[in-house]
C-alpha cells in the first residue's frame, strides 16, 4: 500500500491497510512513494496486489505509469487499486489504463476487502 | 519439477522477480520448498550475514537505510531481510519497515524484503535464515537481517548472523536497566542513535562499562559507537565498524567456528522440527487420543506416565495405536 | 473548577433548585415510560459527553453568571470576543481560493471578492505546501492540483495582480513553519515593492508545525523540534514588524479531520499555544507582546451543539490560561479569535448535493459559536477544488445567514441553554484535563515525537471506521437511506493540467535571469545560521527578495536539519 507521489493524506490508506490486516492480508505500507518506487517493492515482496491511496489530483499522471511499470517488470497478474478522491468521471480513464479497480470515498470496508480478495484468488499461483 | 528448476536458475542469475517468488514459495511452505532449499544451499556461504536488533523506535531502519547506502556506494550488493514478529495470531500484519527506505528505484543493487510471522508457515526464524540463505545464493554479498528485539525469536534470528549490531536510543531516566538483558549479551556492535540528544553520551559510557565487566567472545570487545542516523553522523565510523568485526572474525578460523557452532544449533532444531511435526501430526490423527485424555482427566493415569507411554510407542517405531487403558490397569 | 461556596452568585435559588429536582424525579419515573429510562446513559456527543433526555436549571446549578459565563467582550469571554459582536462587524465571508497558477488563483480571488467575499484565503498545491519547486521531481503529478503552484516571489506578485494589499485581509495558509518562513516573507517583499509598508498589512499566516509532523505524511518531513523552532522564529518576527498581522492560526482543523475529536482538536492547539508561549518568553519577550496575535482555527463538525459549545468552551480555557498561568494584562491577549471551516471529513461523494445542507447547518453553528470568520465547505469538495458554481453556493449560504436569519443581531443566543451551558462546562473541564495530560508526557513537542499523537489518531479513527462500518455511525445516502442506484454525479470537475508547464517556464527564466551570486550567498548564509539559534525569518526574507526559490530555500533546510520519520507505525 502506498501514498501516491506527494500526497498527504494518511488516515484513509492506514485505516484501509488496518482493516486488511484485520481480514488476514499481510499489508506492507511503503508510505509516500513514486511509481517505480512503489514497483520495485511490489517485485521484491512478491506482492499479488498493489494499492495506491491518492486524494490531490496525482492519480491520472502517476496511476497509470505503476500499471506499466509493472508490465515492463513482468508483473501483470498483479492487480493494481486505487482509492481516495477520484472523480467519477475519470474511473473509466484510469480502469483503461489497466487500474483494476477505483474505490471512491465513502465506499465500505467490506467492498475493499471482498475485492482485493476476489482479485488475488482469481488470478494463477506464481510460477513454482 | 522443471519450472521450479528454471525458477532457481533465473534466481541464481540475480533475477528479481524470481528471487522474491522463491522466497515466497519457502515462506509458503510450499513442497518445492525443500528442493529450493537444497538446490541453493551449495551457492550459500559467500556473504557477510548482519543482524539489526533494538527495541521499537531506535531509528534501526533509518541506519539500515543508511547502511546499505554505504554498501552500494563501496560496491556491494545488499540483500535486507526485514522480520516483524508481531501478529501470529490473526494471520494479517501490517508492515512498515519499507517507510524509511527511500532511494532511487532499480539504481541501486539492493533487495529489500519484509517478513512476518502471518505469512511465514513454519517458524519465522527459520524461514528468515532460509530466505536469507536465498539471497546469500543468488549473488549478495551483504545480508542483513533487521528484527525488533523484544523477544527470543528476535535473539534467534541475530544469532543467525556473523555480526549482532545493536541500536540503542538515550531516553530519560535509568536506561541501560531497562534493554532487555539478552540485548546486551549478544551484541558485536553497538550504536546509540539519535545522538545528538541528551544522554547519549551518557549511554555510551555505561554501555562501555557494562561490556568492560563481561567476558570476550572469541577475544571481540565489543565496540560502542554514537550515531545520528537522520543527520547522516556517525554512520561512516559504523560502517568502518562493521568490517573491523568481520575482519576480526576473518582471522584465526573465528568466522567458520562461529558458523559452524550456528549450523550445530541450526541441525539440531531443524532435526526436532522433522521430529516433532511428524509426532505431533501422527498424535492429532490419531483417533484414539480423546480416549485417553478421557482417562488422563478421569485419574486413571496421569499426563506424564502417557506422554511418556506415547513418546516410547514412537521410539519403538510402532505405528497407528498409542497406550490405551490395558497398558494404565 | 472555581469555589462554587458562593451560592448567592448563582443563577437559581437553593430552594427553587431542590424544587426542579423534585420535579425531574417525578417526570422522570412517572412520565417516562420504562424503555425511555432504559436509554438513560446510552447517549453521547461525539467526544463522549453523556447527553441526557432533557436538561433543566438542575444541570447548571453551580454556574454564577458573572464569573462563568459574563457578556461579550469582557472576562471571561464565553459569549464572545468583542462587545458588539455582529452588529459591530459581521463574520468576515472567507472562502478559500486556491487552483492552478498564480494568474489563475488571481482570477478566482477576484471572483470571490466580486461576489462578497470580504477576506481573502488562498491555499497552495502539494508542492508549495511542502517546500517543492514546480518541476521538483518530487512535485510529480500535484503541481496546481488542490491548491495554488507559487515558486518565487514573482509568482506571489502575479497572485496578487490589480489587488490593493494595504486594503485586504489575507489569510496565507502556509501550513508548515518551514514555509511559514518563506511565503509570507514573498507576500511582505511584494507589499514592500508596491510601497505598501509592513505595518499596514493584515492577514494571517498558518504556522503550525503539528501540520508538518503530525496531520500529514510525506517523503521528507524535518523534525518536531526544528519544527516548532521555525514556528517561534516566525511569530517573533511578524509580532516586531508587521503588528497587524496573525503569525500563527493553531490549525485544529486538520488535526481533526486527520482523526480526533472536538476535545483533542481544541486541547493540542491550545497546548501548542502555551509551548509556543513558554518558548518566546524564554526569548525576552513578555506575554502581552504576542498573545494578542495568536489566532486559531477551528473545524465545525457534525453534532451541532458539542460544537457551539466547544467555541465557548475554547475562549473560557484560553482566557483562564492567559490570565491564571501567564498573567496577561492586555485584555486582547485573553480574546481567542478564530476562524472556521466547516467539517470536509463530512462530505460525502455520494449524492454532493446533501453536503450544501451539512455544511449550511455547521456554517450556522459556526455563527452561533462566535467565529470570527468562516469558510463554508463547498459541495464538490469531496471530489476536488470547487467550482466556481459550488464556491457561489458557499457565498451566499454565508449571506443567508449574515442577511435573513436574524441569529447575528443578538450576540451569543443560546447562552442560558440548559443544554449549551452545561456541555460547554463540561468541555472546559475536558480541555483542561487533556491540556494537563500533554503537559504530564513533557509537552507537545515531545507528545508528537515519541509518536503519541500519532496513535490516538490511529485509534481514532480504527474506532469511528468501525462505527460506520456496523452502522452505529449513521452517514445519510451512504450507510443510511443509500439509494438503490447511483444517481449520475453532476459533479464537473476542473483541471489546471497546464500549470506544471507553466511555471516550469517561469522557473526556467529566474534561474536565468536572477543574480546568481546574489542567491548563492543568500542561501549560504542562511544555511550556516540554521545552527546558530537566530531567528532564520530575516534571513528566509533577504532570501526569496533576491528570488531565490521556495524549493531552494526548504532543500536548504532539509539538509541542514535531517530528516524525521513518521511514527505511522509505532
Amino acid at each position: 500500500m502506498a501514498k501516491l507521489g506527494l500526497d498527504i493524506h494518511w488516515r484513509g490508506v492506514l485505516l484501509v491497510s488496518q482493516f486488511l490486516k484485520d481480514a488476514g492480508m499481510e499489508v506492507i505500507y511503503i508510505g509516500n512513494k513514486f511509481p517505480e518506487q512503489i514497483v520495485e517493492a511490489a517485485i521484491e515482496e512478491d506482492a499479488d496486489v498493489v494499492g495506491v491511496s491518492t486524494l490531490s489530483g496525482n492519480h491520472l499522471t502517476l496511476g497509470p505509469k505503476v500499471v506499466e511499470l509493472l508490465k515492463a517488470q513482468g508483473m501483470e497478474t498483479v492487480k493494481v487499486f486505487m482509492g481516495g478522491v477520484i472523480p467519477p468521471n475519470h474511473i473509466p480513464i484510469l480502469k483503461g489504463k489497466g487500474i483494476h479497480e477505483v474505490f471512491g470515498p465513502d465506499t465500505p470496508m467490506q467492498t475493499i476487502i471482498d475485492g482485493i480478495k476476489t482479485a488475488i484468488l482469481g488470478t494463477d499461483p506464481p510460477t513454482g | 519439477m522443471k519450472k521450479t528448476d528454471r525458477l532457481i536458475e533465473a534466481a541464481l542469475a540475480g533475477d528479481k522477480l524470481s528471487i522474491a517468488r522463491m522466497i515466497s514459495l519457502v515462506e509458503r511452505g510450499d513442497d518445492q520448498a525443500g528442493r529450493i532449499l537444497e538446490k541453493i544451499y551449495p551457492q550459500s556461504g559467500g556473504a557477510y550475514y548482519i543482524g539489526i536488533t533494538g527495541p521499537p523506535g531506535a531509528g534501526k531502519s533509518t541506519i539500515v537505510d543508511r547502511l546499505i547506502h554505504l554498501f552500494c556506494v563501496n560496491g556491494y550488493s545488499v540483500g535486507v531481510i526485514a522480520i516483524d514478529p508481531s501478529s501470529p495470531f490473526t494471520g494479517g500484519s501490517l508492515l512498515g519497515d519499507r517507510i524509511r527506505i527511500n532511494r532511487d528505484a532499480f539504481k541501486e543493487d539492493v533487495f529489500f524484503r519484509s517478513m512476518s510471522a502471518g505469512r511465514v508457515m513454519g517458524g519465522l526464524s527459520r524461514t528468515a535464515k532460509d530466505a536469507s540463505r536465498i539471497l546469500d545464493a543468488c549473488g549478495k554479498e551483504i545480508v542483513i537481517m533487521e528484527t525488533v528485539g523484544v523477544g527470543q525469536s528476535e535473539l534467534d534470528i541475530a544469532q543467525a548472523t556473523d555480526t549482532i549490531m545493536v541500536v540503542v536510543v538515550p531516553e530519560s531516566g535509568d536506561n541501560i536497566q531497562t534493554l532487555k538483558a539478552g540485548l546486551m549479551e549478544i551484541g558485536d556492535i553497538f550504536a546509540v542513535n539519535k545522538s545528538d540528544r541528551a544522554g547519549a553520551e551518557d549511554m555510551a559510557s555505561s554501555i562501555k562499562a557494562m561490556l568492560d565487566l563481561a567476558p570476550l567472545k572469541m577475544d571481540w570487545h565489543p565496540s560502542v559507537f554514537l550515531t545520528a542516523a537522520t543527520l547522516n553522523q556517525g554512520v561512516d565510523e559504523l560502517y568502518e565498524g562493521l568490517w573491523n568485526h568481520y575482519r576480526h572474525l576473518r582471522k584465526e578460523d573465528r568466522l567458520k567456528l562461529r558458523r559452524k557452532n550456528q549450523l550445530r544449533s541450526e541441525l539440531v532444531r531443524k532435526v526436532d522440527e522433522i521430529v516433532f511435526e511428524s509426532l505431533r501430526d501422527r498424535m492429532n490423527r490419531d483417533e484414539n487420543l480423546d480416549l485417553l485424555l478421557e482417562d488422563i482427566w478421569s485419574k486413571k493415569t496421569d499426563i506424564y506416565t502417557a506422554a511418556r507411554n506415547i513418546a516410547d510407542q514412537w521410539k519403538a517405531g510402532a505405528s497407528g495405536k498409542h497406550g490405551h487403558t490395558d497398558e494404565m490397569s | 473548577m472555581p469555589g462554587k461556596t458562593d451560592k448567592e452568585a448563582c443563577l437559581f435559588s437553593e430552594a427553587n433548585v431542590r424544587k426542579i429536582e423534585t420535579d425531574y424525579e417525578d417526570w422522570h419515573k412517572n412520565r417516562l415510560r420504562e424503555e425511555d429510562r432504559q436509554l438513560d446513559g446510552k447517549y453521547f456527543t461525539p467526544s463522549g459527553i453523556p447527553v441526557k433526555l432533557i436538561y433543566s436549571p438542575a444541570d447548571i446549578k453551580d454556574i454564577r453568571y458573572s464569573e462563568d459565563v459574563g457578556f461579550s467582550g469582557q472576562p471571561p469571554f464565553v459569549r464572545g470576543v468583542y462587545p458588539n459582536m455582529y452588529r459591530g462587524r459581521l463574520f468576515t465571508v472567507r472562502q478559500l481560493a486556491g487552483l492552478g497558477a498564480p494568474e489563475d488563483c488571481n482570477q478566482r480571488v477576484k471572483y470571490l471578492l466580486k461576489h462578497g467575499a470580504t477576506g481573502i484565503n488562498i491555499l497552495f498545491d502539494l508542492p508549495t505546501i511542502r517546500g517543492y519547486d514546480s518541476d521538483d521531481p518530487e512535485a510529480e503529478g500535484n503541481v496546481g492540483y488542490c491548491g495554488a503552484a507559487v515558486d518565487s516571489i514573482d509568482d506571489m506578485d502575479t497572485f496578487f495582480a490589480d489587488i490593493d494589499l494595504g486594503s485586504i485581509s489575507t489569510s496565507i495558509v502556509t501550513h508548515l513553519p518551514s514555509t511559514s518562513l518563506v511565503i509570507p516573507g514573498m507576500y511582505f517583499g511584494v507589499a514592500e515593492k508596491r510601497g505598501t509598508p509592513l505595518q499596514k498589512l493584515a492577514g494571517t499566516c498558518q504556522n503550525d508545525f503539528i501540520m508538518e509532523t503530525c496531520v500529514g505524511s510525506a517523503p521528507e518531513i524535518l523534525p518536531p523540534p526544528v519544527s516548532f523552532k521555525m514556528q517561534c522564529d516566525v511569530i517573533e518576527w511578524i509580532v516586531k514588524h508587521a503588528p497587524r498581522w496573525n503569525p500563527v492560526s493553531y490549525n485544529g482543523y486538520n488535526l481533526r479531520e486527520a482523526g480526533t475529536d472536538a476535545v483533542t482538536e481544541v486541547g493540542v492547539a491550545i497546548a501548542n499555544a502555551i509551548a509556543t508561549a513558554e518558548e518566546l518568553i524564554n526569548r525576552g519577550l513578555k506575554i502581552d507582546d504576542f498573545a494578542p496575535r495568536m489566532s486559531f482555527f477551528w473545524d465545525l463538525h457534525n453534532d451541532f451543539f458539542e460544537e457551539i459549545a466547544k467555541c465557548r468552551a475554547s475562549r473560557k480555557v484560553w482566557y483562564k490560561l492567559m490570565t491564571e498561568r501567564f498573567g496577561a494584562r492586555n485584555e486582547n491577549s485573553m480574546r481567542m479569535r478564530f476562524h472556521v471551516q466547516t467539517a470536509g471529513v463530512t462530505l460525502t461523494a455520494t449524492e454532493p448535493l446533501n453536503n450544501i445542507v451539512r455544511s449550511g447547518i455547521q456554517g450556522l453553528a459556526a455563527v452561533l459559536g462566535g467565529c470570527q470568520s468562516l469558510h463554508i465547505d463547498s459541495y464538490d469538495e469531496a471530489y476536488s477544488a470547487p467550482t466556481e458554481e459550488a464556491a457561489l453556493v458557499s457565498i451566499r449560504t454565508q449571506q443567508i445567514i449574515q442577511q435573513e436569519t436574524g441569529v447575528v443581531n443578538t450576540v451569543d443566543p443560546l447562552a442560558g441553554s440548559y443544554y449549551v451551558e452545561s456541555l460547554t462546562e463540561e468541555m472546559t473541564h475536558r480541555i483542561f484535563q487533556f491540556i494537563q495530560k500533554i503537559e504530564d508526557m513533557g509537552g507537545l513537542v515531545t507528545a508528537v515525537e515519541n509518536g503519541w499523537l500519532h496513535r490516538e489518531i490511529s485509534k481514532y479513527n480504527h474506532t469511528h471506521q468501525k462505527q460506520i462500518e456496523t452502522g452505529e455511525r449513521k452517514v445519510v445516502g451512504v450507510n443510511y437511506m443509500k439509494a438503490e442506484s447511483e444517481a449520475a454525479c453532476p459533479i464537473e470537475v476542473f483541471e489546471y493540467p497546464e500549470t506544471y508547464s507553466r511555471q516550469k517556464a517561469r522557473l526556467e527564466k529566474l534561474r536565468k535571469t536572477r543574480n546568481k551570486e546574489k542567491v548563492k550567498s543568500c542561501l549560504e548564509e542562511l544555511r550556516a545560521k540554521c545552527h546558530s539559534g537566530d531567528n532564520l525569518f530575516p534571513y528566509c526574507l533577504e532570501a526569496v527578495k533576491n528570488h531565490a526559490t521556495l524549493g531552494e530555500i526548504e532543500e536548504a533546510f532539509r539538509e541542514e536539519f535531517g530528516l524525521w520519520s513518521f511514527p505511522l507505525m509505532g
